[in-house]
């Protein structure tokens, strides 16, 4: 047993025929926060999305290599990917409120959609949305359907609706792409909140984002039609101020990607 | 802080339109230069009508409106004007044919129309009888009956075709989608002789209001399904990914997140299935018989329905028979009319709420 929340052991994935991750291994220690990095195509998504079972809703996608949440490997054999995802949750790249429902509802929505039965729910609205620094802004207009908010606003929102089903680690694929520097700001603000009591993994492609938040980062890379692997996986510090790989310092430097 | 002060809308805030006097002028010429010439030719000489309108206002049109065009936008603007007198001229086409067709519908169907048309049966009449005795209530009664039933058997099957082809990846979905396509290749008489063959000529049931609606469904199916399946695929992958994200089961991810984000199309879904039965008359005529009284019984005995109806007293072929036809006609055009208009409006998207400022 290992003393990591979080971690991977020899992930690889193809889609198809295509290899493109390989022989991925990082540990996410508990309540720390771990960026990935990397050009684009190099497969960060997609590792992502391995670590609560979203990928196998990939058409053609497949694995091999394990996930294991506090020593169990989430795609073990009796393991229903529906208990993964209620711990592990998930942030996606472009806000994705449900335009039928109202921002109250899109709160309670994970509480609905799952099914799971929580005593807490009285004031969770408020907890959730106060938790993903929302609540002063949207207070006075629960009931107004959710795709009336701005992108930052929406963002946030599906933040808020994940806090509330209390998750242990929170995925973040690109959080910020789509925003503007305020709501970028805050949703920083938000992820360094939320720290104290949830492990969290985000995709950037914001250098500075990922010094500003990030306790650990692991840069990835895909050479010419090849997999996308790990290159250099440390203290933030360190691949930004040591990195071992010279490619790593060209990268976090900007000198290509 | 000084925050900036909202202001009225002034009364022209929509710049895009002020179009200068160029085009302004050119405009006028165009719509009224080759209409007048095209009126006083008809005048003067007396020319047919619609021979004109091809032979000289067409012509004449599109040759003022590809000069109009030149003049206000040079080279350019002659394939506009062109375009958009063709564009204009085929519309205004379109419109007139319809319009003419539900005009006829209209007008010959007032003819038989009173209120006791709508609610009296038409037992006690031959084509001896005038319009003051009888009526299509039955019918409608009939149609309401045999499309109800159909339409509560086939949406579930519809829009369970359409989940299986959207949102599984069984093996079996090209094998679905083509035998779907085929099917609404399937001429409503086969539908008909069918059900007529396997359930009635075998002795296992007798003419009746049932067997009319199970010879619609497979009519009905194909247009629901595909249509629905449609307006499902259209739903986009994020929202249902969010959902499963959250720990959905697939079977909630579905109810509660992807139906209600594809609500107005499954009704349109519906509507079109119910479009394309409610006419139907082959099917109805070897399945559901005819009646001249009223029969609320689905399970036995005849019925007439509007199509069959309306075919049945065609063919008597006298004065007031074929005027009761266009009056079943009329009002199951106003029916169909009714119908779709309260489903718009049932499933119209709440409308958002003003966005706060």
């Amino acid at each position: 047993m290992s003393n990591f929340h979080l971690e991977t052991k020899d992930i690889n994935v193809w889609f198809g025929a295509r290899h493109v991750l390989k022989d991925v291994n990082l540990q996410f220690p508990n309540n720390k926060v771990t960026a990935l990095i990397g050009p684009s195509g190099c497969g960060k998504s997609t590792f992502i999305r391995t670590l609560n079972r979203m990928h196998e809703l990939i058409p053609g996608a497949g694995l091999s290599g394990e996930v294991r949440l506090d020593g169990q490997d989430i795609y073990g054999e009796a393991v229903d990917p529906v208990d993964v995802r209620i711990k592990i949750g998930m942030v996606f790249q472009k806000p994705n409120p449900f335009p039928t429902m109202s921002i109250k509802d899109n709160v309670m929505s994970g509480i609905k959609l799952s099914g799971v039965s929580r005593s807490d729910t009285a004031d969770l609205v408020e907890v959730s949305l106060k938790r993903a620094a929302m609540w002063n802004e949207v207070k006075d207009r629960l009931s107004d359907p959710a795709i009336s908010l701005s992108g930052g606003q929406q963002q946030r929102l599906c933040i808020a609706r994940s806090l509330a089903m209390n998750p242990e680690v929170l995925l973040m694929d690109e959080p910020c792409s789509a925003l503007d520097p305020g709501s970028t700001r805050r949703i920083e603000e938000t992820i360094l909140e939320l720290k104290e009591n949830v492990t969290i993994v985000i995709v950037t492609h914001n250098m500075q984002q990922a010094q500003r938040i990030s306790d650990q980062t692991a840069f990835f890379l895909a050479e010419d039609n090849t997999p996308g692997y790990v290159v250099e996986f440390g203290e933030t510090q360190q691949i930004f101020y040591g990195p071992i790989d010279p490619r790593t310092n060209e990268y976090v430097n900007g000198r290509f990607g | 802080m000084s925050n900036a002060q909202a202001v009225e809308r002034p009364k022209n805030a929509e710049p895009w339109t002020k179009l200068g006097p160029k085009v302004k002028i050119a405009s006028i010429i165009t719509i009224a230069l080759p209409s007048s010439i095209f009126a006083l030719t008809l005048f003067v000489t007396g020319i047919d009508f619609m021979a004109g309108l091809l032979t000289i206002f067409l012509p004449l049109q599109l040759l003022v409106g590809a000069l109009a065009g030149f003049y206000s936008f040079g080279r350019r603007g002659i394939m506009d004007g062109l375009l958009l007198v063709a564009t204009f001229f085929l519309s205004l086409f379109v419109l007139v044919l319809l319009t003419s067709v539900l005009w006829s519908v209209f007008e010959a169907g007032f003819r038989a129309m009173s209120p006791h048309f709508i609610y009296q049966n038409n037992v006690y009449v031959s084509g001896q009888t005038g319009l003051e005795i009888g009526g299509v209530g039955h019918a409608i009664l009939g149609t309401i009956i045999t499309v109800g039933i159909s339409t509560i058997i086939t949406v579930p099957l519809g829009v369970a075709t359409a989940v299986y082809l959207t949102e599984t990846r069984e093996k079996g979905r090209g094998v679905i989608r083509t035998l779907l396509q085929a099917m609404s290749a399937l001429p409503s008489v086969v539908a008909g002789l069918f059900i007529f063959s396997m359930l009635i000529l075998s002795g296992w049931s007798g003419y009746s209001g049932l067997m009319g609606s199970l010879a619609l469904i497979p009519l009905m199916l194909p247009t629901i399904s595909r249509v629905a399946e449609e307006s499902l695929r259209l739903v986009p992958a994020d929202l249902r990914n969010g959902a499963l994200a959250l720990g959905a089961p697939a079977y909630r991810a579905f109810f509660m997140v992807t139906l209600p984000a594809a609500k107005s199309g499954i009704v349109t879904a519906i509507l079109l299935g119910i479009a394309r039965v409610i006419g139907e008359t082959a099917p109805i005529l070897l399945t559901v018989a005819f009646a001249n009284g009223t029969n609320i019984n689905p399970l036995e005995g005849g019925m007439t329905t509007l199509p069959g109806y309306i075919f049945t007293f065609i063919i008597l072929g006298d004065q007031t028979s074929i005027a009761r036809a266009w009056g079943a006609a009329l009002v199951l055009l106003v029916f169909v009319g009714i119908l779709f208009a309260a489903a718009r409006i049932a499933s119209a998207p709440k409308k958002a709420k003003k966005r706060s400022a």
